[in-house]
């Protein structure tokens, strides 16, 4: 192995093993591919903080990284929050043979992975491939960071059939219908998605469509294809998130939390999941799920930048709804000034909410400041939902309805259209919902007819 | 049933861990010692894809497991089975050579044809008398990977047959048959004579 040590020497290597023997193998490998700096890590948390802290060129990590961790999670969590450029090779490594099906099926893959024993030079071919293939993305690594999507578009239209791309052809498909996607344009990616499955029925790609479909509204297409995979590929986690948003959107709050419920109890300390179960928990009206996912978050996930405002007003509401005022007050009152400072305008709004419910005296002058405008803002749902909640605790009956017939003008309803029955309903306001309801309907009758 | 297989897999899997810190060992005594251990580094490969395919085999005659699909490339795929056989073949005093390394990407489970591939050229090396080629096509029947030697050629060309004697050959031709488009499923060829007058076998993948 002479050639390409000279690259090697001036790249920065991690090596991630709980296994310190394995540690070791992997650096000697490293260094007789002529790699000069290699750090370690004993895990997950670890290598969370020295990827923070010193990012390095190249990641070699082992699937299994005890404590419940894997190395898939870790690359999913280091992708998700942006940790980790682009650029970055991450490499698997695994004597499980069984890794190949999680990488066949998921979205999030490792630039590549290889399985124990193998050779340096073995290893070295397979980054070459990797490193290689990274130089030629570099351009459209960058765009995409840029958020200048119409760049790294031009990237992938100049490439498709050029001879440099050949290479790369499937790449730049993959890469093609994923910016379309982040891009929000659902039924360009949708036909992107399509052409990768002309080739081969890849489960991702099949999740790939069903989102696109999910965006365009197409609910009960995006579901029964989410439904074939999550079959086929039981190990895929992420369908059952996509199957559950997918739920949720269409207003089936049961299949939702079932769905995430099952596979978040085979992947524990994956949080993200976690606050999804919050979320179909009480929309589906059982806050006591509600609470102990949102509990476990607080207390947990310490891992990337922590939990935030959002997760904290998440465990209030649950409490709220779940009838503890007390445990409610004590954990709003943790939420500090300095934090509400840099908030958003709907977590600010929503702490309002909630806190008029707690201690009414003293929170109703600024939530009826903040309700008077909060109409004419675009404030997210779940807030408008906590506006409507607190406005029917304090008997506001103008507000929640104004807030209430905003929501039924849009289609966004659907996704909480049993939540905010039932907060009317024990209220004993059924008939004001239902006027609101049919007064809608009348007016996309209407409106319908007009246009 | 499964948890025979999660005993074993994570039996065979440890075993593997193993194997890569022997490994490491040799590569390490290498290094510091300027030595040249190809054939002990080949042991150790050689036994630990033994048994990732004896698993293979169990998951394959119990119906479980599925194919990792992914699109790979056919030139890589290539290189890669002679950089593991290469040093092997050549302490054997043959010559191991590869023909057309395109960079066509076809939709296969690298790993598996990866192993069924090495299978073969070790199978290769132990009849041939000087050669062994590589050489692959693609067509409308799909992806043909080809190995020949110019050794004596198989005693039977009766895949089933062969197929029925050792576990390389039976897992070949399973896995060919488990890679399908649509209709279409992959083979297992059989043949002698061919270009060095040998063995020669085809992996058919549509």
């Amino acid at each position: 192995m002479t050639d390409g040590t000279e690259l090697y020497r001036k790249l920065r290597f991690l090596v991630i093993d709980d296994q310190p023997a394995a540690r070791q193998s992997l650096r000697i490998c490293a260094q007789a591919m002529g790699a000069f700096s290699v750090e370690f890590s004993s895990g997950y948390q670890d290598a969370i903080t020295r990827i923070r802290r010193n990012p390095p060129d190249v990641i070699l990590c082992d699937y299994m990284l005890g404590d419940d961790r894997s190395g898939q999670q870790l690359l999913e969590e280091l992708r998700r929050h942006e940790l980790l450029n682009d650029e970055a090779v991450f490499m698997m490594v695994t004597a499980e043979q069984s890794y190949e099906q999680v990488v066949a099926a998921v979205e999030l893959v490792p630039d590549d992975y290889i399985i124990k024993p193998f050779s340096p030079e073995r290893l070295k071919f397979r980054l070459d491939r990797a490193l290689q293939r990274k130089n030629f993305f570099r351009p459209f690594y960058v765009a995409k960071r840029e958020a200048n999507f119409d760049k790294a578009d031009a990237f992938i239209e100049t490439n498709r059939d050029s001879e440099a791309g050949q290479p790369y052809r499937f790449e730049l498909l993959r890469q093609n219908a994923e910016l379309k996607l982040a891009r929000g344009d659902a039924s360009a990616a949708e036909a992107a998605y399509e052409e990768i499955l002309e080739l081969h029925p890849f489960p991702w790609a099949r999740a790939g469509k069903a989102k696109s479909l999910m965006r365009q509204n197409r609910h009960n297409e995006a579901r029964k294809i989410v439904d074939s995979v999550i079959e086929s590929s039981p190990q895929y986690f992420d369908a059952f998130d996509l199957k559950t948003q997918i739920c949720i959107d269409m207003g089936d709050y049961e299949e939702a939390q079932q769905t995430v419920e099952a596979v978040s109890q085979r992947t524990r300390r994956n949080y993200v999941r976690k606050r999804l179960l919050a979320d179909a928990a009480l929309l589906n009206g059982d806050a006591t799920t509600a609470c102990s996912a949102m509990e476990d978050v607080l207390q947990n996930d310490v891992v990337i930048g922590g939990f935030s405002v959002s997760d904290r007003l998440m465990l209030v509401r649950s409490l709220i709804e779940a009838g503890d005022a007390l445990s409610a007050e004590q954990t709003i009152r943790k939420i500090t000034a300095v934090s509400l400072e840099t908030a958003t305008l709907n977590e600010k709004t929503s702490y309002q909410a909630l806190l008029v419910m707690l201690a009414p005296d003293e929170a109703r002058a600024r939530f009826n400041t903040l309700a008077q405008s909060c109409s004419e803002i675009g404030l997210d749902i779940t807030t408008q939902v906590d506006v409507i909640r607190a406005a029917l605790a304090l008997n506001d009956m103008e507000l929640a309805k104004c807030v209430t017939a905003a929501l039924f003008a849009s289609d966004e309803i659907r996704r909480v259209f049993k939540q905010v029955h039932l907060l009317y309903e024990t209220r004993g306001a059924e008939q004001e919902f239902r006027t609101l309801q049919r007064e809608a309907a009348l007016l996309k009758i209407g409106r319908k007819a007009a246009g | 049933m499964h948890q025979i297989l999660d005993i074993i897999s994570s039996g065979i899997h440890d075993a593997k861990n193993q194997l890569f810190l022997a490994e490491s060992l040799i590569t390490q005594a290498e290094a510091e010692h300027g030595l040249k251990l190809d054939e002990a580094r080949f042991a150790i490969e050689h036994a630990a894809a033994r048994l990732s395919r004896l698993l293979t085999a169990y998951k394959l005659h119990r119906e479980v497991g599925q194919l990792s699909i992914d699109m790979v490339s056919v030139g890589d795929l290539i290189e890669e089975a002679v950089m593991i056989n290469a040093p092997h073949c050549r302490h054997l005093g043959l010559d191991l050579s590869s023909q057309n390394l395109e960079h066509k990407a076809w939709p296969l489970d690298r790993e598996l044809t990866l192993d069924i591939l090495s299978n073969a050229i070790q199978n290769a090396s132990r009849h041939a008398r000087s050669r062994i080629k590589i050489s692959t096509t693609t067509g409308d029947s799909g992806l043909t990977l080809r190995i020949e030697d110019d050794g004596p050629g198989y005693p039977s060309t009766d895949v089933e047959l062969m197929a029925s004697k050792g576990v390389g050959l039976y897992v070949a031709n399973e896995i060919a048959r488990q890679h399908h488009r649509g209709e279409r499923h992959g083979s297992l060829v059989l043949s002698n004579g061919g270009a060095l007058g040998g063995a020669v076998f085809e992996l058919l993948l549509p």
